[in-house]
């Protein structure tokens, strides 16, 4: 068999091809971008959280890449929108992982899609920062790459029971839900935790967050001499209807619980402004108004930088944008420090003490995968909404 | 109580008979069980708020433009998810077609209108009577609608025609009726009546995409339970599903509400699956 010239010719553009190209993987690897897997629901019925906290982030990405990249290499934030649904959140984790090839995953950003998720982003050793508050979701021998950078669903309800228990000095309690995962899941922790503290629980629901009227639910509360309305759900519908029942009723109690208490959507829907009198939500000391009326220095800044950048800020929540905001910069900053391999992320995030965010400064250790501190969940006036933040609740810590 | 769940009971049930009949409409002039009413009734509460809150529009404007979308989207699903599946009805085609075309409706309205439930606005600045407006408004709509249809059907020209499709399209064809324009003019007609269900309960309901899967299903049941093509049977069976129902919320409340209106639905249908006020028809050989 004879070699033509031709054929000697395309086998040596071939050799050099691939010599040039094993010659350059590492100059690649160090200049290709790092890419986030986000996974917000920014349509759907649970999408008000995400939709606030995609807005920080793009900020924070765009801010990051405009500032040079890491180390030369840009981030590259590769969205999947879930649409509410856990069904559609493993979709794009499989997606994100196997055909994105991203190096870390944000996300999911409602409990009830990571409840779906995290399994498969722990079974691919894919490093996972979410800041879904249901406990079941940080497990370090189950879940060793997934970390939590928002509270508990534990804290939160510690920090709400307390408001109630030791602050009003309120005993009997109505806790309520709608029926979603996240829903679910917190008033099946939160009631054994009211009752370890000497409450006595008179209603315990589930309710179909579509159904229009609620007052059966609240009278079964009222008759059963509930002194205070804990709600638990994300849906502002659901939570602007309780506390429009509360008002038609002419029922005083007030009504403490999730933070959505306190958005712009809730607002909108309430019958009357007054109706919102006596709620109080969750929230972080660091997003809140203090005694003096202004934020902590941090937080104060932060808005003011939102402000400049034009982000919306009055329809929503001052804590999710700056929750969104902070994720882009932690991975970033890990990134620069330890490099962008799952062994690498996880080891930093391992060791991390007090990363100051904007939202809350998050410690993680090889034990504990929920970094955010006690003393900074506390409860807020909802009727104090100014800027997406809220005053701290009366006699709450201030 | 009691004074909750006639009001509440009444008004939802008003809103699913509407929807029910609106099922009826669409199905008397085509055989077609047009799975688009839900979608109907959710744009009813959507474009009144957009047209009253957000554009500014005058309520009788609003209401008016309303309806008329309504038409307009019953005219798009029998041109664009009817016709093309008539001629294989026995396949069921049109299951799929109209709930394709429903789906892509609502996502079109997810993405435009967003995904949180927003405020209907206030129909009437009235203070508040012995009955609240948005009780009483479904209701009104309910009768005005029954009336209307049974003035249409018996004692105009029109309405003898859509009754003639209904009862046998072939013959009322050989007999010279212009039956694709009835048949047009009914999924108009259903158009106007599932947009009316929508923006009359928009202050029980509010303005949410998400309400299209609820009137869907609950519309559906007083169809069932009616009895197909009746819509007498539709204004009984939504009414008696809207009382039910809220009778459940408050004897056994939450999620078991629900199961307990899923419970009767089925027993019903197990001991007469003509409906309630149906009659078996009679196979013809």
């Amino acid at each position: 068999m004879s070699i033509k010239r031709r054929q000697v010719l395309s086998g040596s553009a071939a050799g050099a091809v691939s010599l040039a190209t094993g010659l350059a993987s590492p100059a690649i690897a160090a200049s290709e971008p790092i890419r986030i897997g986000f996974l917000p629901a920014l349509t759907g019925a649970s999408s008000s959280t995400g939709v606030a906290m995609n807005r920080g982030t793009i900020l924070a990405v765009d801010e990051i890449n405009a500032a040079g990249g890491v180390d030369g290499r840009k981030l590259e934030l590769i969205v999947r929108d879930t649409q509410s649904d856990p069904t559609k959140a493993v979709n794009g984790v499989a997606e994100l992982i196997h055909r994105q090839k991203v190096h870390v995953i944000w996300g999911p950003l409602n409990s009830g899609e990571a409840l779906a998720a995290t399994p498969l982003i722990a079974r691919e050793s894919m490093p996972q920062v979410h800041p879904c508050w249901v406990d079941t979701l940080i497990d370090v021998k189950k879940y060793p790459y997934a970390f939590r950078n928002a509270p508990s669903n534990q804290q939160i309800g510690v920090a709400a029971n307390h408001y109630v228990v030791d602050v009003l000095k309120h005993k009997k309690v109505a806790v309520v839900s709608d029926t979603t995962g996240y829903g679910t899941a917190s008033v099946e922790a939160y009631v054994p935790m009211l009752k370890e503290k000497g409450a006595t629980v008179v209603y315990q629901g589930n309710v179909d967050a579509a159904n229009p009227d609620l007052k059966p639910e609240l009278l079964r509360m009222r008759d059963g001499g509930a002194e205070a309305i804990m709600p638990w759900s994300v849906n502002a519908g659901f939570l602007a209807r309780i506390c429009n029942t509360r008002g038609q009723m002419g029922w005083d109690v007030p009504i403490v619980g999730q933070t959505t208490l306190g958005s712009g959507q809730t607002k909108a829907l309430l019958e009357k402004p007054e109706y919102w009198n006596k709620v109080y939500s969750n929230n972080f000391r660091n997003c809140c108004y203090g005694s003096n009326g202004k934020l902590p220095p941090r937080a104060a800044a932060f808005v003011e930088h939102l402000q400049k950048t034009k982000v919306e800020m009055g329809d929503t929540l001052l804590w999710w944008i700056a929750c969104g905001y902070d994720a882009p910069h932690m991975i970033a900053e890990t990134v620069k420090a330890a490099g962008s391999g799952p062994k690498d992320i996880v080891g930093y995030w391992n060791k991390l003490k007090a990363w100051p965010g904007i939202y809350g400064d998050i410690t993680w250790t090889p034990e504990q995968h929920n970094g955010f501190p006690d003393d900074e969940v506390v409860m807020c006036e909802v009727n104090s909404f100014r800027d997406g933040a809220f005053n701290l609740a009366p006699g709450y810590g201030s | 109580m009691l004074e909750s769940i006639v009001s509440y009971g009444l008004a939802v049930g008003a809103v699913y008979a509407l929807i029910g009949i609106t099922y009826n409409v669409m199905f008397s002039a085509s055989r077609v069980f047009s799975f688009t009413a839900g979608m109907l009734g959710m744009l009813g509460g959507v474009l009144g708020a957009l047209f009253i809150t957000r554009l500014g529009l005058p309520v009788a404007l609003g209401l008016i433009a309303t309806v008329a979308c309504g038409a307009i989207i019953g005219v798009i699903t029998e041109f664009v998810a009817v016709r093309p599946v008539l001629k294989n009805l026995e396949q069921h085609l049109y299951v799929l077609s109209t709930l394709a075309f429903a789906l892509l409706v609502q996502q079109f309205t997810a993405i435009e209108w967003g995904t949180d439930a927003q405020p209907f606005p206030r129909l009437f600045q009235i203070e508040d009577s012995l009955v609240d407006q948005k009780f009483w408004l479904p209701v009104v709509a309910c009768v005005a609608t029954i009336v209307g249809l049974e003035i249409l059907y018996r004692h105009t020209l029109v309405g003898r025609a859509f009754l003639a499709i209904s009862e046998d399209n072939y013959a009322a064809r050989a007999l010279g009726l212009p039956e694709q324009r009835l048949r047009i003019a009914s999924f108009a007609l259903a158009g106007v009546i599932g947009t009316l269900a929508g923006f009359t309960g928009g202050e029980v309901l509010l303005a949410f995409f998400g309400n299209q899967s609820i009137l869907n299903f609950y519309g559906f049941v007083p169809v069932a339970l009616g009895g197909m093509g009746s819509n007498r049977g539709a204004v009984v069976g939504g009414f008696a599903l809207g009382l039910f129902q809220q009778a459940a919320n408050f004897l056994v409340g939450g999620v078991f509400a629900a199961v307990a209106v899923f419970v009767v639905f089925i027993i019903i249908l197990l001991a007469r699956p003509e409906g309630l006020a149906g009659a078996v028809s009679a196979r013809r050989v």
